[in-house]
């Protein structure tokens, strides 16, 4: 049985509401209430992890194709040389501050795709951002994300209060909507604040009868469902993690928040989606080759990938991980030693159920007649290819159509990022 | 259907009864003896709805004065004093700065930043100024007289969303709220639907300003213009020339491959869809991209020459469109879009639409038929004033009927200001009030969707936003939330009597709605805090934190 949390106020909302009963409340009731998980690694739930980068990244510089002359014909002052590109296939390469993910290639749990994107042409960092992250290219009217439209549509998971969440001080357009999701800027601080404990235990409790005794309505089960993350959390002891494995997340807001995704998968806390941003890539100026602004940013998107797999240890086999980007950077560098605006990126794709170690996607190459409106990669796959096939392949979403409104869903598009 | 009709008009006579009000209702209803709402509670369910929440002693001035003069004097905000915001706002430096000033302000901010001079003063009063536009509008909804005209400002905001965060919108968007907005707040809806609509804040934002007939092109760059300042930002229409002849032939060759190249229907479909006749209104894809034919040529200029509203000739569909049946015939320019608003003003399907959320605003989140069909009727007599519709609305029975009193659950903002207000609470001029409104969750005029922030509780309910309302309760009474200074004495005397300082908060803080577990849970925390100052504080941090007070 499928019901949405919105359908639900339409059919019973008014007769319900003349009864006092809150018909959310209800709806969320009916899916039955949090348990805690079993610890049998046997019912590990699936879990994708969504980093956004900001800005567009240059995904011809990230991923390079160090095997075409066009490329460095066209770079002539922020080409990574190919005697530098930590080759993946002779033909792609990584940048070299991306070495440190070579291991994970390697192991066949790291893969690329490459010219993918979105359908719409818009060169507007907002509009972009604004559709991959609605999951809708072209309509700007879409009220919430495609991220929230997944966990409102699967709902064979109980929901626990950790099940999505975003890391940051506000929750983000991709999960925005009706199925509770949670804005967690620091994992530490997360829960009623105090000078120390005693006082913060104290005052957790007294909230917590005020809302258990005088709450109605959605305000008593979010109200519950706080407490409960609360008590979870505690358990789980954060200010006590200690990464496994001397993994080593690099410093600044990336590697906090990689780790403490990590530390909620192995708390068992019932994560099944987490996002964080990462920024910096608008790289108009001056954006470097194998060194210079935008090797620093990849240096520490790469120390963070790897750690985060070296942390999680075995756990990365239930675990995916996706990098997205609003589109990617024009082919030609510009007068600024740096690159506009363009079209189709590069994504990365990691964890244990990814059929890693190669290069998917169709690539168009770099020949003028080939590209996006005469300048720009184009895009041979459209990102609600690939997000669906990880959805429905490694999270077992079953309605793809209900996460993507206006698209059809066709296996046999999917890029194949997840191992059969 | 008749019991329906029944139920309305007996709480319409109790709510006429109770009130004591001077002016007559909308329509005759027989006096009946019903259980209604007291003075003091009619009072605090209008501050909660047509204001900011009450200030300590403010329920109870409103009741002794009448419930609906007050509201008649919010109605008509030009004659109420409000000198307090006024001048408060001298302190907001961004009054001063015209769409010019800001354009040059954040090129500079730029320079410096390229130059590596990371924290230069262009940057910093850059920053100072972005912030200072989300605290003015904090600060108006918690100091100013006119509350229920602060109320409808923060309607139209959302109605006519613009997400100041988009290049050059950080630049347009003060005067979108100074001078499209406030002044015609409780104006005719026509008159604000066309003033949105030539806004360079709203051309921008939903992309009108590029949308050109396909197959033309600007006499301007037909020939170099040497020496041009570039545009703001880095979108797609960056005509910056350079000063070097050599390059100009190509970079001009650029600029001709990224002029926009035909219409963009964004403007077009949410004008439709979501300022006039809503979703259901019972327009065509067709009728969109005829609209957005209309609307070819309406630009704007560079923010460097003031960023003022341009009609473009050379851009605009000089063909005849049909919108909705209407034949709009060829040649009329500019004033085809005039027309075609005035037109969509003007249709019953804008005016439930728009009705409809402004009961969903003021009166429940799922708004009672009745209630909107009170605000078209109003809409229709008075030709769209927006004034007239609101007194329809708080005059009708189903805004005080007891179904709807304390049924809408605060949004970040409302509950952020409400509870300053609460504990006299005054804001200063830096952004960080408005910050903790952000990190609530609702960060004003920076809602990406044309949609604005929603009014429905399941938008803002949910386990960690409830936490952090908790979090800024206790911070807020404690005088420890930054940017605030509160007066608690106004509230409660710092007293050892714990049923008093209960009796003291449930009165100045609930208006008298605290519920007996609230007021059994609050005894037991003050049994343990002997202090009286810090027993005050937890008293009013719990009662702001709890359940009561998110709900309006």
């Amino acid at each position: 049985m499928s019901i949405s949390r919105r359908v639900f106020v339409k059919s019973g909302g008014l007769a319900l509401f003349s009864l006092g009963l809150d018909p959310l409340f209800l709806a969320r009731a009916a899916f039955g209430s949090y348990r805690p998980l079993p610890s049998s690694t046997a019912l590990y739930r699936p879990v994708l992890v969504c980093l956004f980068q900001r800005g567009a990244v240059d995904g011809l510089n990230m991923v390079v194709p160090h095997g075409e002359s066009l490329y460095y014909r066209e770079r002539p002052r922020i080409a990574v040389p190919a005697s530098e590109v930590v080759d993946l296939d002779g033909h792609f390469g990584l940048h070299p501050q991306l070495a440190a993910l070579k291991p994970l290639w390697d192991n066949k749990s790291l893969g690329v795709i490459h010219a993918v994107g979105s359908p719409d042409s818009t060169r507007s960092h907002f509009d972009a951002q604004d559709y991959m992250e609605s999951g809708t290219p072209g309509v700007k009217s879409t009220a919430d994300g495609w991220l929230n439209r997944y966990c409102r549509h699967d709902r064979e998971h109980d929901d626990t209060p950790f099940r999505a969440v975003a890391f940051g001080p506000q929750l983000p357009r991709i999960l925005a909507g009706s199925a509770p999701s949670l804005a967690i800027d620091d994992l530490q601080a997360f829960g009623l604040r105090a000078p120390e404990g005693a006082a913060r235990d104290r005052l957790t409790r007294a909230f917590e009868q005020l809302y258990a005794g005088s709450a109605t309505g959605l305000l008593s089960s979010s109200s519950q469902e706080a407490f409960e993350a609360v008590q979870l959390l505690r358990q789980a002891n954060p200010a006590q993690y200690r990464p496994a494995n001397d993994a080593e997340y690099p410093r600044g807001r990336l590697g906090r928040s990689l780790q403490q995704i990590a530390q909620l998968i192995k708390g068992n806390l019932g994560l099944q989606v987490a996002f964080a941003d990462v920024t910096g890539w608008d790289t108009h100026v001056n954006q470097g080759g194998s060194e210079g602004q935008l090797a620093a940013r990849l240096a520490e998107l790469g120390q963070g990938l790897a750690a985060f797999a070296r942390d999680l240890g075995d756990r990365l086999r239930d675990v995916v991980v996706l990098t997205m980007s609003e589109f990617g950077r024009t082919i030609r560098e510009n007068g600024n030693i740096g690159t506009d605006h363009g079209h189709a990126t590069a994504m990365l794709v990691m964890g244990g159920p990814v059929n890693g170690g190669r290069v998917l996607g169709r690539w168009p190459g770099l020949d003028p007649a080939s590209r996006f409106e005469g300048r720009d990669l184009a895009v041979t796959t459209d990102f609600r290819d690939l997000f669906g096939e990880i959805l429905a392949r490694h999270l077992g979403a079953t309605d793809l159509s209900a996460v993507f409104p206006g698209f059809t869903p066709d296996p046999t598009r999917f890029p194949g990022v997840i191992r059969g | 259907m008749q019991n329906h009709l029944l139920a309305r008009l007996l709480t319409l006579a109790a709510a006429v009864a109770s009130l004591g009000a001077r002016h007559a209702a909308p329509r005759q209803s027989p006096p009946r003896q019903l259980p209604a709402l007291t003075p003091h509670d009619s009072a605090l369910h209008a501050l909660d709805r047509l204001a900011y929440g009450p200030r300590p002693g403010e329920v109870d001035a409103v009741a002794a004065g009448g419930v609906m003069n007050w509201i008649d004097g919010q109605l008509s905000p030009d004659q109420l004093d409000d000198r307090l915001v006024a001048e408060r706002a001298t302190a907001f430096l961004i009054l001063r700065y015209d769409p010019r000033d800001l354009a040059r302000l954040y090129a500079a901010a730029r320079n410096e930043r390229r130059e590596g001079r990371q924290g230069g003063k262009d940057e910093e009063m850059g920053r100072r100024l972005a912030g200072e536009v989300e605290q003015l509008a904090v600060v108006r909804a918690a100091l100013s007289r006119r509350q229920l005209y602060e109320v409808m400002v923060d309607f139209w905001a959302n109605h006519f969303n613009v997400f100041f965060g988009k290049g050059a919108d950080r630049v347009l968007a003060p005067s979108y709220i100074e001078e499209t907005l406030r002044p015609r707040a409780f104006g005719k809806f026509a008159d604000l639907l066309i003033a949105t609509a030539r806004s360079p804040a709203m051309l921008f934002y939903l992309d009108n300003w590029e949308s050109v007939a396909p197959g033309s092109a600007p006499p301007a760059v037909t020939r170099p213009r040497l020496g041009a300042r570039p545009w703001f930002g880095r979108g797609r229409y960056v005509p910056g020339f350079s000063r070097e002849p050599a390059q100009a032939d190509s970079q001009r060759q650029r600029v001709l491959e990224r002029m926009p190249k035909g219409i963009n229907e964004n403007y077009a479909r949410e004008l439709l869809e979501l300022h006039t006749l809503g979703v259901d209104g019972g327009y065509t894809q067709q009728d969109v991209i005829e609209v957005a034919r209309i609307f070819t040529g309406w630009s704007i200029k560079r923010p460097q020459q003031g960023g003022g509203f341009e009609f473009h000739d050379w851009a605009h569909d000089d063909g005849e469109k049909t919108v909705l049946g209407v034949r709009f015939p060829a040649g009329h320019g500019m004033d085809e879009g005039v027309r075609l608003l005035k037109l969509l003003a003007s249709l019953p399907a804008t005016m439930h639409h728009v009705s409809r959320k402004l009961c969903q605003r003021l009166v429940n989140d799922e708004p009672p038929d009745g209630c909107v069909d009170d605000a078209v009727a109003a809409w229709k007599r008075s030709s769209g004033d927006m004034r007239e519709v609101v007194r329809a609305i708080v005059h009708g029975p189903d805004f005080w009927a007891p179904q709807n009193i304390r049924a809408k659950v605060k949004t970040p903002l409302e509950f952020v200001v409400s509870a300053v207000r609460a504990v006299g609470g005054d804001p200063d001029t830096t952004p960080r009030l408005a910050q903790v409104v952000a990190r609530l969750g609702q960060p004003l005029y920076r809602h990406v969707a044309p949609d604005g922030y929603p009014e429905r509780e399941e938008a803002w309910v949910n386990s960690g936003a409830l936490l952090d309302r908790m979090n800024v309760a206790v911070a807020l009474a404690a005088g420890r939330l930054p940017g605030v200074t509160v007066a608690l004495e106004a509230v409660a005397p710092a007293t050892a009597d714990a049923e008093q300082l209960i009796a003291a908060v449930n009165d100045g803080v609930l208006g008298g709605a605290m519920s007996d577990n609230t007021r059994r849970v609050i005894r037991d925390e003050l049994a343990a805090a002997p202090d009286p100052v810090a027993a005050r504080a937890l008293a009013v941090g719990l009662t702001l934190g709890g359940p009561e007070f998110q709900r309006q």
